[in-house]
């Protein structure tokens, strides 16, 4: 389309909106306003666009200017932080060295294996209250050892039979 | 005067400090009848032992011994329990017994006994006797 020739009021109508945004290129600006300038219903139709569009970029404003932010930064500002926090991170693991991760990793392993089960044998070397140890014994009649396992107490079971 | 009253005191403390403590509790143990109360938490293991089912505590004698000394414990039936404590030893108290009856040694034995531990010695038949059996109770304390 050439800028020198002079636009049909079809033309102008769809190219309207772009131009009250300003977002035709130059010659097409120049165009439409070289046709709105002669034609009274383009041009009405321009300054009720503008007009419009004025209208809305001050209640956008209005708006904005009237939404409460004071709970939407602190939160915005966290997931900032958050992010900064990963992208830390991720830093940090580039720059770990090889053998590192193989430690980790080896360490792991070993907690994973080792046993929960305690120690029997510290159980097992505990005395018991009652234990007694028998060195040496004599009787003169027939006698018997006896031992509880629970408590570890010791008796010493003697015939009276010899005496008799 | 008062010097002499001091040392007194000293060496009383010393032996005192010295001193084993060892509690002799005689119990008459038969198939029949209450136990003693004071036996209530003993009978179970008791009758594990000893097999019978009631226990009546019959005498009970409590004495500090000194080491090395024989100290002579009389046992209600004519009997005589003789007990020379020697030393403690990992925890435990290392002493000699002997239960006399008359001349004879029913047993005569040296043990090693876990400091207030308590152990048994039991006089009775070879078959279970209606009449029931004697049963010494020995505790040592450090």
């Amino acid at each position: 389309m050439s800028a020198e020739r002079v636009m049909t009021c079809a033309e102008v109508e769809g190219l309207l909106d772009a131009f009250v945004d300003a977002e035709l290129p130059a010659p097409a600006l120049l165009a439409v306003a070289r046709h709105a300038g002669g034609c009274e219903a383009c041009d009405a139709a321009v300054r009720e666009l503008t007009a419009l569009r004025e209208a809305v970029e001050r209640s956008v404003v209005a708006e904005a200017e009237a939404l409460d932010l004071a709970r939407v930064w602190p939160a915005v500002s966290q997931g900032v932080e958050r992010h900064d926090a990963r992208v830390e991170w991720r830093r940090r693991l580039r720059t770990v060295p090889a053998w590192g991760v193989a430690l980790a990793v080896a360490a792991s392993a070993v907690l994973w294996l080792r046993s929960p089960e305690p120690e029997p044998a510290r159980l097992a070397a505990a005395p018991r209250r009652n234990q007694a140890v028998i060195e040496r014994i004599d009787s003169s009649g027939h006698f018997e050892l006896r031992r509880d396992r629970k408590y570890g107490t010791t008796l010493i079971m003697v015939s009276d039979q010899a005496g008799k | 005067m008062l010097g002499l009253a001091a040392g007194a005191l000293v060496l009383l403390a010393a032996a005192h400090a010295l001193a084993l403590e060892v509690q002799i509790t005689t119990v008459h143990a038969s198939e029949h009848g209450p136990s003693d109360a004071q036996l209530i938490d003993l009978r179970p293991r008791l009758r594990r032992l000893v097999g019978y089912h009631s226990f009546q505590v019959v005498g009970k004698e409590q004495r500090r011994c000194a080491w090395q000394t024989s100290e002579v414990f009389a046992i209600p039936g004519g009997r005589m329990l003789h007990v020379v404590p020697k030393g403690m030893r990992d925890q435990a108290v290392v002493m000699s017994v002997k239960l006399m009856d008359g001349s004879r040694a029913l047993v005569d034995t040296d043990v090693r006994l876990q400091n207030r531990g308590v152990m048994l010695f039991g006089v009775g038949q070879d078959a279970r006797a209606a009449e029931g059996a004697l049963i010494i109770m020995l505790r040592a304390e450090d």
